[in-house]
């Protein structure tokens, strides 16, 4: 059984998990997700824009409980958050797990899906409140 | 350049939305047209061009309708931005005429619905933390979740946008959903937060056509011109970079509202009606407040004391907006500029909006992108 992350451009399996952006070398700005084509703010190509470790740690800034999803996974009903992180970068992500509301910190965890035909294990990152 | 050469809508018609069926995208193309043309008082022949807004038809739909009028042999092109392709279809029709190039110009919207959207934005090999876990119910519902908690706004308030766009749709011989609710019923049925079914627009079909004309174009055929409403503004912008969980569709609406407030050369209490992309509830009042209509965090308490029902302030949503006329996509926008025609020549009916004289349609696309025209009558 091998586990890997599923998106390994975005996150690193370490402890605790890391999200990965870019910032540009050119303007500094700092994006996430980091961009395979070039900076949003000044059009510097790829080779301007380096990694960077943001730290899975935030604050919830919109919450909502989602009733139908078009695919069997995640099973409903599960919770989208919108999470502004330390780093600066505002994403969305599933949180898994206690009484989320808006103002509150949440961490990253890494959860694993179930181990498909080939034996691998998809690991994503999910948020769970600071507790 | 509208303000140079002025640009009319002479003629409107559609095809009632309605839930899939066997309707193929010619009838309901041909449908509309055929009603514009009435409307406007002008024959195919005297159409110099077309555009068809589609997102969903695939290549070449719009000869394939608009032949069965007459093969003229005019240059005719579809258009995407996605939800707003019918409001680019106008713009498209609106720069030609504007330009010299034609006098009267077809803008079409058409649409059927197809499994899976297959948007762009999804395919550019670009992936996020939460795997395809939120689509635009929830986008919006998550915006929700943030306006409710910034200004203390309920859920029930939100829910009086359905109320209201359901009541306005229910008097719409076009509209697909046309029946009054109850707060109630609203209220049931969660999708994803505070947005519930009937706070989501809902998937269907249908067509909208407008005819646009010169001054030349109105001489020479002779139409009407007491029923020629004149298009003020016509502006496009698409999403500029934003500060970190600044909302893009808020912010992009403002900003295209703003370019559309100059063009015309009035201000947002000038608005008499206005469509908006109310594909959510929760959309109506973010973009009356990016549209200037009322502070940030306002706009909930005016839905709630009537004051953009019609007969109130502004009437918002009067044709009963994405959420109970519809939004087959194609058409939607240019349905928007036919219910704003309508409202401007007082032939609204019970859903007329009294002393209307101004009047704005305002899209937003995935891209994303935004489409506001200003309509006046003169």
């Amino acid at each position: 059984m091998t586990t890997q992350a599923r998106h390994p451009h975005l996150l690193k399996l370490t402890d605790p998990p890391i999200i990965l952006g870019h910032r540009c070398t050119r303007c500094r700005r700092v994006a996430f997700p980091p961009d395979p084509y070039g900076c949003e703010k000044c059009g510097s190509q790829h080779d301007d824009l380096e990694e960077l470790d943001l730290e899975a740690q935030g604050t919830v800034r919109a919450v909502a409980t989602v009733h139908r999803h078009h695919r069997a996974s995640p099973p409903t009903p599960f919770t989208v958050a919108v999470i502004e992180l330390v780093g600066g970068p505002v994403i969305k992500a599933i949180v898994a797990g206690g009484e989320v509301r808006v103002g509150v910190a949440v961490t990253g965890v890494l959860v694993e899906d179930v181990e498909d035909t080939e034996g691998t294990v998809m690991v994503d990152l999910q948020f769970q409140v600071v507790t | 350049m509208l303000a140079d050469r002025p640009v009319y809508v002479v003629g409107i018609g559609l095809h009632p939305y309605q839930r899939r069926s066997d309707t193929t995208y010619v009838a309901l193309g041909v449908t509309a047209v055929r009603s514009a043309l009435r409307d406007a008082e002008i024959a195919w022949p005297d159409v110099e061009a077309a555009y068809t807004g589609t997102a969903l038809l695939g290549m070449g739909s719009s000869r394939v309708m608009l032949s069965r009028l007459g093969a003229t042999g005019i240059p005719m092109t579809q258009v995407e931005n996605a939800s707003a392709s019918g409001s680019s279809a106008v713009a498209q029709a609106c720069l030609e005429v504007a330009a010299g190039r034609s006098d009267v110009v077809l803008a079409l919207g058409v649409d059927k619905p197809r499994g899976g959207l297959g948007a762009a934005p999804g395919q550019a090999g670009i992936d996020n933390l939460e795997g395809g876990a939120v689509v635009p119910f929830t986008h919006f519902a998550l915006l929700a979740s943030e306006y409710m908690h910034l200004h203390g706004v309920t859920a029930e308030q939100v829910a009086r946008v359905a109320l209201k766009n359901h009541r306005n749709g229910a008097s719409n011989q076009y509209a697909q959903r046309q029946k009054v609710r109850t707060l109630e019923e609203i209220l049931a049925e969660p999708i994803s937060g505070a947005m519930t079914r009937l706070q989501c627009c809902p998937v269907g079909e249908g067509a909208a056509a407008v005819v646009i004309a010169s001054e030349d174009g109105i001489r020479r055929h002779n139409l009407d011109r007491s029923r020629a409403i004149r298009v003020v503004a016509s502006v496009t912008r698409t999403e500029g970079l934003y500060d970190e969980g600044v909302g893009i569709d808020a912010a992009l609406t403002a900003e295209t509202g703003a370019a559309a407030f100059g063009e015309a050369g009035i201000e947002s209490s000038d608005i008499d009606v206005l469509e908006v992309h109310d594909a959510f509830a929760i959309e109506e009042l973010l973009y009356a407040e990016a549209l200037g209509l009322c502070a940030p965090g306002e706009a909930a308490a005016l839905v709630e004391s009537g004051e953009f029902d019609i007969g109130g302030r502004c009437a918002l949503s009067p044709s009963g907006g994405l959420l109970a006329m519809g939004h087959p996509i194609g058409p939607t926008g240019t349905g928007q500029i036919a219910e704003v025609v309508r409202q401007l020549r007082h032939e609204a009916g019970s859903r007329q909006q009294p002393n209307a004289r101004t009047g704005l349609a305002h899209m937003v696309g995935i891209g994303a992108v935004c489409v506001v025209h200003v309509l006046r009558k003169d």
